[in-house]
């Protein structure tokens, strides 16, 4: 097994270890929440296209069309990069897996690379923070590193992921596991 | 995954950071807000010159030999048109582009709609920055536009706040420029703040909080956006158009190149016909929440309330050439204008009845929020009526361009805005601040803006039925007696927009402190209600439930029948 307590070069080092046969004890996928759907995107867009229209065809084929044209362009592009920007936002991943002698975790950010911990359950903590500006704030310590978990969830789901966390490590630890 | 504690122990921001780099919702509506009073303050302050100027005919103010604040014999006066018409176009891109957008929908949507949704901030915190910045780089362009040098040798353009061609193409010196990059300014301001809205809107509400349960004030603010996002683009183009026209030899707009002037009057006007709506719509959201707080019950007819907004704003699309009946359209193009103008009384007839229906049967209280809705209830029907006399294209052969458009305007449009701006500072001033203004004042407050600006436009329908043109700095002797009443009730408008200024002042200053959250009852119900006066600079990072503001779906029986036994025993006690 990899030495715990230090940082992983690649991801190949990473998926050596979690890449496993066995089931996990404890598994949960992380993502924040966002209210418009994608058909509810194509809506909103396709609406103001509609509404554009409306002047817009007024002026096909004359000089002023190119005059009004690329200000109605640059504002459906700017609303469909604004919402793709928050719908892209929103695909931040956490998947956390729990084994009795690894515990590890998946980030998957939305521009920046992937990241990876794991660690052993063993020299695991689970902390629950009400000291920041973020309520219920989860960390992890081990392998020499604290990270957050969850910090774009509602305080409710951070609550509820931590009392399952913890639980399922507290488990992982026990000899009987 | 981030390391930990990337969150904890932030210090609060220093002044500066805070006001002049923010991007806190809050405080970028509070700055909103008072950019807004300021500019609000030089354009109503143009108005009582001009006021003053038209008490007496014959022009005694402003004179060629230099304006004055005290009245000159007519006869050593030369009068300055010029200035006259540069106070009017200041006045009117001011108030049009400066004041009520930035106050309502940058403002009071800025710092409430994302709490009312459960949003911890906007979508796009720095671009709400930029917009701001923007906008006050708009304002102080507009501003400059009035002290550079201009048309007819002096100084500030005089064509009014429409721009129309070929004014604007002629009209001489930067002053003229400056106006159309302050207004192209303003736009952008608007189009990123509109987007920020939208995306808001749509993508951050909290969980469960579905459209058709989202507060009247943040549906108000979102189709606001939408009008925004499709109207500006349009001017955008048009003025980009009238500035090459200006600057680079093209014709859009000159005849004598194969341009046409009159089609300059319809861009304008597909911008400025919506411009109505997105001015006036957000104080539709404020008065709905003012007037079912303070009836003590749930909004009448939320959905149609709704959906009226989405018609007035479909609908404030299709009308704009009834703003120019005489340009010479067909009769056809007239009619159906005319026909669909009329259509919007449909929608909102809706509103308003829907607004009496909240306050039938309620227990009304009569505090200062309460009396500007009111007042605003009044103001908005009677220039929704004489707007329908207007929308006659027969009608208006006879009205265009008299006084009595301008009354219509005034009660429909900006002073039925302002009564909304008011009961909105007055609803949340507690929540923003922290401090409770004084009620007795706000009262007076209310009295004499309500006399003031009645006593001001109401014998301005009488000018207009007489035939007084608007837009001159002198009149017949015949149109005087109105016209002294009229400044009368500039004079005491005035007077009451000094003394709100004075209230806002104290209030905050040494206003009595209210740790309440809802502090005006359990009626108001929407979220930032739950939360401290004033609220802390991060909301919501705890997602709010569906139970802390979903009550009318899915209160049990149980519940409303306690609501009820508590009713009733409050009426007995009382």
């Amino acid at each position: 097994m990899t030495t715990f307590g230090r940082n992983i070069e690649s991801p190949a080092d990473f998926f050596a270890v979690t890449d496993r046969d066995d089931d996990p004890l404890y598994e949960v996928t992380l993502w924040p929440y966002r209210s418009l759907s994608d058909k509810g995107f194509v809506t909103i867009i396709l609406l103001v296209c509609l509404g554009f229209l409306v002047p817009i065809t007024a002026f096909f084929g004359s000089p002023f069309f190119w005059g009004i044209l690329p200000f109605m362009a640059a504002a459906v592009w700017g609303l469909w990069a604004a919402i793709q920007k928050t719908n892209k936002d929103a695909t931040v991943r956490e998947s956390l897996k729990l084994w009795p002698d690894l515990v590890a975790v998946y980030r998957k950010n939305p521009r920046s690379e992937d990241q990876y911990w794991y660690a052993h359950p063993q020299f695991v903590k689970v902390h629950l923070r009400e000291d920041t500006k973020i309520e219920h704030y989860i960390t992890l310590s081990g392998g020499n590193r604290e990270i957050e978990l969850g910090a774009f969830l509602t305080p409710e789901e951070r609550l509820s992921l931590f009392e399952a966390l913890d639980r399922a490590i507290y488990q992982a630890k026990s000899p009987v596991s | 995954m981030a390391d930990a504690a990337i969150h904890g122990h932030e210090e609060t921001p220093g002044f500066f950071k805070r006001w002049f780099m923010s991007t806190n919702h809050k405080d970028i509506g509070i700055l909103y807000l008072i950019v807004a009073g300021i500019a609000g303050f030089i354009s109503v302050a143009f108005t009582v010159y001009m006021r003053m100027e038209l008490m007496q005919p014959g022009v005694q103010y402003m004179c060629m030999e230099g304006a004055s604040l005290f009245a000159s014999a007519v006869e050593d006066c030369t009068p300055n048109g010029h200035l006259w018409n540069v106070l009017i176009t200041g006045h009117g891109i001011l108030m049009m582009f400066f004041v009520f957008i930035p106050a309502l929908f940058g403002g009071f949507g800025n710092y409430f709609m994302p709490l009312m949704i459960g949003a911890p901030d906007m979508a796009f915190p720095r671009l709400n920055n930029l917009s701001f910045w923007l906008y006050v780089t708009g304002v102080s362009l507009a501003t400059l536009s009035l002290v550079a040098p201009g048309g007819n040798g002096q100084t500030g353009s005089g064509v009014g706040w429409v721009l129309y061609a070929p004014l604007s193409t002629l009209e001489g010196g930067i002053s003229m420029d400056l106006a159309i990059f302050a207004v192209h300014v303003s736009g952008a301001s608007s189009i990123l703040g509109a987007i920020n809205i939208i995306t808001t809107f749509l993508n951050m509400r909290a969980p469960g909080m579905t459209l058709h349960k989202t507060p009247l004030f943040a549906w108000s603010i979102f189709v606001t956006a939408m009008l925004i996002l499709l109207a500006l683009p349009v001017l955008a183009g048009a003025i980009t158009m009238l500035l090459t026209d200006r600057n680079f030899g093209t014709t859009f707009f000159d005849p004598a190149g194969g341009g046409d002037p009159v089609l300059y009057q319809h861009l304008l006007w597909f911008f400025g016909h919506p411009e109505v709506y997105i001015i006036i719509l957000p104080g539709f959201g404020i008065i709905s929440h003012v007037i079912a707080t303070f009836s003590k019950k749930p909004v009448f007819g939320y959905l149609p309330m709704v959906y009226a907004m989405v018609a007035i704003g479909v609908l404030g699309f299709v009308v704009w050439a009834h703003h120019m009946y005489t340009v010479g359209m067909s009769l056809t193009q007239q009619s159906y204008f005319m026909l669909a103008t009329m259509v919007i009384a449909v929608p909102t007839g809706v509103k308003i009845f829907s607004w009496i229906a909240t306050m039938w049967g309620g227990s009304i209280s009569f505090k200062t929020p309460m009396m500007f809705a009111l007042g605003f209830l009044f103001m908005f029907t009677v220039g929704g009526v004489t707007g329908i006399v207007l929308s006659q294209a027969g009608v208006d052969r006879a009205y265009h361009d008299t006084y009595y458009v301008v009354a219509h305007f005034h009660y429909v449009m900006a002073i039925g805005a302002a009564f909304a701006l008011f009961a909105g500072v007055y609803y949340w001033i507690g929540k923003m601040s922290g401090h409770q203004y004084p009620e007795w004042a706000g009262q007076l407050h209310f009295w004499l803006f309500f006399i003031g600006t009645n006593v001001t436009f109401f014998p301005q329908h009488f000018l207009g039925r007489q035939g007084m043109p608007r837009r001159y700095i002198d009149y017949p002797e015949q149109f005087e007696y109105w016209n002294v009443i009229s400044s009368y009730g500039a004079y005491l408008s005035f007077a009451s927009f000094v003394l709100f200024f004075g209230i806002v002042f104290y209030t905050i200053l040494a206003g009595r402190r209210i740790e309440e959250p809802a502090y005006w009852g359990k009626e108001a119900e929407t979220l930032e209600w739950t939360l401290p006066n004033p609220p802390p600079e991060h909301t919501f990072e705890k997602l709010p439930t569906p139970d802390m503001w979903d009550f009318h779906d899915h209160a049990t029986f149980e519940d409303r029948a306690e609501d009820i036994e508590e009713a009733v025993e409050d009426a007995v006690k009382s």
